[in-house]
């Protein structure tokens, strides 16, 4: 069924959940059913995460030198490998690395990097250079030319306004404020939520319309809440995420994002809050997925629009460029890829970038979601000794 | 909102006249009343029949049509249909003081006769003129000539309405619908009313007593009683204590609020009643005095309201009206064919949630530039050039302004209100560092009016 079909039957006032008839085939016919349903889940860090007090090259004079207010000591920092080490609040990365789970991409960016926060968002969202200017995202695009028929659940965002990295010409992805919504026991009606009765009223029509429902409905029916998750936001749009794919929703993309990592001050206190937040919503997900055998067909990918000065401002850091990635599950093989990062050679007082985020991409969806992504314009070699 | 953009949507059909409201609502109102008519024959009608005469010429080649043929000439009138709309559309979004062409939809909501039973494009489009030229007339002098149309006699049945056989249909909903409203009046009154209709059929130009099927017996009427032709029933029912308030009420709704208040609906219908049921009046008192209070964001958008406002925002000026119309009528809104004689009942019973996601998709679809239904075009042109599903759009904003500055500029022109956790939202979107000399720009705040758009706020004026 495509877009225009859609739009036709939905004027035909059944008043019932529309029916898609070829929704679960479409995904069925891939060739991704002999290695398992594999998906990508993406957190997108939005501020820009300060790369180096997350991964930390501790034995680096130069960082001390240029970090006086806000370097993690020596003995502060865990899981020392090779020169770098984590924050003391990801403690439970750490673990995950013990497991042979994750992947650090050091070092990732792009040429000519924007210092900007929209622009450079803009530039992950649409795998764009800095010179160009796309309307669709990536996954978007990704996903118009995979669905070739219009499949609304086949990327999923948990956040309260559409991404751009998933917007596509044909709407293949819905954006989800609260999955609460689709419990099937919903008791809106008893919710006062204005003064004002018309606004209720559209905001439960709103509130009860997506395309998929009916199939999200499906996926949480099937799958039970796991109960080691914290209770940050994160921690919920993960569980959720969790239940989806645990209740088989067969969506490729997952995406939610994290608030607040714009450390112009005070940042020893915030980035220590925001990495705990990170790390506790990540590893409950983790154990979760681990336990339901699944995690070898989920790929967690953590990044950020980009990293932070190298020297500190005082108490905060600037805006910067290269910071390095995450990888979590998805069988990846547990590496430290790229080099760690070079203080001494900086351009404009920012590290130089050594990995082009694309070829990220371009890894993801060739090694997890058996696409050529040159299809979508990315020219970038995909990175090697990731899977 | 901008209280001029507020009585624009209002009062039109989009924020075009905002401009006029914020300099003088007073003036904007006076040439508003006086607005030209186009009293020309839309170029769609010029093949169709009109006369007595081609209509019977017609009736008669149907009648010997072979199921081809007939088909054919029902595919015909049916694209005439369409092609009318698209008239009406055009006008809708031309005119310079567009609340003669906003009073002409809530007449043709309220006496409601549709092309699908009527089957006569002319008669229906007779119709339309008559509302159109009587849009700010007398409600009671109003009621008795669109008794008279050949479309409304056609609709409601009274061609079948003779003497010893008699069709109460027109007769029933001139109570109950058009005038007084259910507990003002009998059975009885319905009966008897169906026999001072009988005989008002079909006729040349307008609806004409055959004197064959004529029923001239002396009836009662609401207490009155006498020998009564359409006029005198009319007349009588304009005597009735509660003749102002159900009329007052529809255009509260149309117009201001969902949910009038009785004391509302009672305080403007005793004025209307003062001024012996001329419209222009009522409209004047009711327009000036809410005019000065809070009351946004009261009523849900029409579907033509919500359509004609992406248009103009996007200035998307050669919009093709037919993929108007079909959007129109998904959204239950279809021009000239009501689903039944009430009409659209507007307020909550224009959104569902397929009806809000079908808007959404509309403006997803809209924002990408592109076009939201092919209905408008030929399906092998579409196939020689795919560009034809694509539109220019611009959107106006300050490019000179931060990214709170153009957040509530454009909140200003769409949302009635915005609490904070939108505005969040839309800071997300548009961000502190946001840089308007970007090339990016202008998709970044397409996306921002996209998010706008698609807020439960939006639907709301």
């Amino acid at each position: 069924m495509n877009r225009r079909n859609f739009l036709s039957l939905t004027g035909t006032f059944t008043g019932g959940m529309l029916v898609l008839p070829d929704f679960l085939k479409a995904f069925g016919a891939t060739t991704n059913l002999i290695i398992g349903e594999q998906c990508v889940v993406f957190i997108q860090l939005n501020g820009g995460n300060d790369g180096l007090n997350t991964f930390i090259p501790f034995e680096n004079p130069l960082y001390y030198e240029f970090r006086s207010q806000i370097a993690l000591g020596k003995d502060e920092v865990i899981a020392r490998n090779q020169g770098m080490a984590f924050h003391p609040a990801l403690r439970n990365f750490a673990d995950i690395q013990n497991n042979g789970d994750l992947s650090v991409i050091q070092n990732v960016g792009y040429p000519e990097p924007n210092r900007s926060h929209f622009r450079s968002q803009e530039i992950w969202q649409t795998a764009s250079n800095s010179r160009e200017y796309k309307s669709e995202g990536w996954l978007g695009r990704y996903l118009d030319l995979q669905c070739n028929q219009h499949q609304p659940t086949a990327g999923i965002n948990i956040d309260s306004i559409d991404n751009l990295a998933l917007r596509g010409l044909e709407p293949n992805s819905i954006t989800i404020k609260d999955p609460n919504r689709f419990k099937v026991k919903n008791n809106a009606d008893s919710i006062k939520l204005s003064e004002n009765p018309q606004l209720d009223f559209v905001r439960k029509i709103a509130n009860s319309a997506s395309e998929g429902a009916a199939e999200i409905q499906k996926a949480l029916a099937k799958s039970t809440a796991a109960n080691t998750y914290p209770k940050t936001e994160l921690s919920k749009n993960l569980e959720w995420i969790s239940r989806l794919i645990k209740g088989n929703l067969n969506s490729k993309v997952y995406y939610t994002s994290l608030n607040g990592f714009d450390t112009h001050d005070n940042q020893i206190s915030i980035h220590k809050n925001k990495l705990t937040d990170l790390n506790d919503a990540i590893f409950a997900f983790y154990t979760d997925l681990k336990e339901a055998a699944l995690l070898q067909n989920v790929t967690l990918v953590v990044f950020s629009e980009f990293g932070r000065r190298v020297k500190d401002n005082g108490r905060g850091t600037d805006h910067g460029t290269a910071a390095p990635m995450f990888i979590i599950g998805g069988q990846n093989k547990g590496k430290i890829i790229g080099n760690n990062p070079n203080l001494g050679d900086l351009v404009n007082g920012d590290l130089k970038h050594e990995i082009d985020f694309r070829s990220v991409y371009a890894s993801l969806l060739k090694e997890k979601l058996s696409f050529d992504y040159t299809k979508i314009g990315i020219e970038n070699k995909p990175l090697t000794g990731l899977f | 909102m901008d209280i001029a953009t507020l009585w624009s949507l209002r009062l039109g059909f989009s924020a075009k006249q905002s401009s006029y409201i914020e300099k003088d609502f007073k003036i904007f109102l006076q040439k508003s009343f006086v607005s030209k008519i186009d009293i020309q024959l839309p170029q769609a009608l010029i093949d169709s029949p009109k006369t007595s005469e081609e209509l019977k010429i017609k009736r008669q080649y149907l009648k010997n049509a072979d199921p081809t043929e007939k088909k054919k000439y029902i595919a015909d009138e049916n694209k005439t249909n369409v092609e009318l709309k698209v008239w009406w559309l055009e006008k809708i979004q031309k005119e310079e003081f567009p609340l003669r062409e906003k009073m002409t939809c809530f007449w043709h909501n309220h006496y409601v006769s549709t092309f699908q039973k009527v089957k006569v494009n002319y008669w229906i489009y007779q119709h339309n003129q008559l509302l159109r030229e009587n849009a700010f007339g007398n409600f009671r002098e109003l009621t008795k000539q669109v008794l008279k149309t050949n479309a409304m006699v056609r609709y409601l049945d009274n061609t079948d309405n003779k003497k010893g056989k008699t069709n109460e249909n027109l007769s029933r909903e001139l109570l109950e619908l058009f005038t007084l409203g259910v507990g003002n009046y009998t059975e009885d009154d319905i009966k008897n009313g169906a026999k001072a209709l009988a005989g008002l059929g079909n006729g040349e130009n307008n609806a004409v007593y055959r004197t064959k099927f004529e029923d001239n017996e002396t009836i009662t009427y609401l207490g009155k009683t006498g020998n009564f032709k359409s006029d005198d029933l009319v007349n009588i029912i304009f005597e009735q204590k509660n003749i102002p308030y159900l009329i007052t009420k529809k255009i509260l709704k149309w117009f201001l609020y969902d949910n009038p208040s009785e004391e509302l609906i009672v305080y403007y219908g005793n004025y209307l009643k003062k001024n012996d049921f001329e419209i222009k009046p009522l409209l004047t008192k009711i327009f000036t005095e809410e005019f000065k209070n809070e009351n946004a964001g009261k009523k849900i958008k029409e579907p033509l309201v919500y359509i004609f406002q992406l248009l103009d925002e996007l200035n998307i000026k050669d919009a093709n009206m037919k993929m108007v119309a079909f959007f129109l009528k998904d959204q239950g809104m279809d021009l000239f064919n009501q689903l039944n004689v009430k009409g659209w009942d507007g307020g909550n019973n224009w959104l569902t949630s397929q009806i809000f996601l079908q808007r959404n998709n509309a403006s997803d679809l809209l924002c990408s530039r592109r076009i939201i239904n092919k209905k408008g075009i030929n399906a092998d042109d579409l196939k020689q050039n795919p560009e034809l599903e694509k539109i220019n759009v611009k959107l106006d904003w300050n490019k000179s302004a931060t990214n709170k500055e153009i957040i509530a500029e454009l909140k200003n022109r769409l949302l009635f209100d915005a609490d904070q956790s939108l505005q969040k939202d839309f800071e997300n979107i548009l961000k502190y560092d946001f840089n308007s000399n970007d090339p990016g720009a202008e998709n970044a705040v397409l996306r921002l009016f996209n998010a706008m758009t698609k807020t439960p706020e939006f639907q709301l004026i």
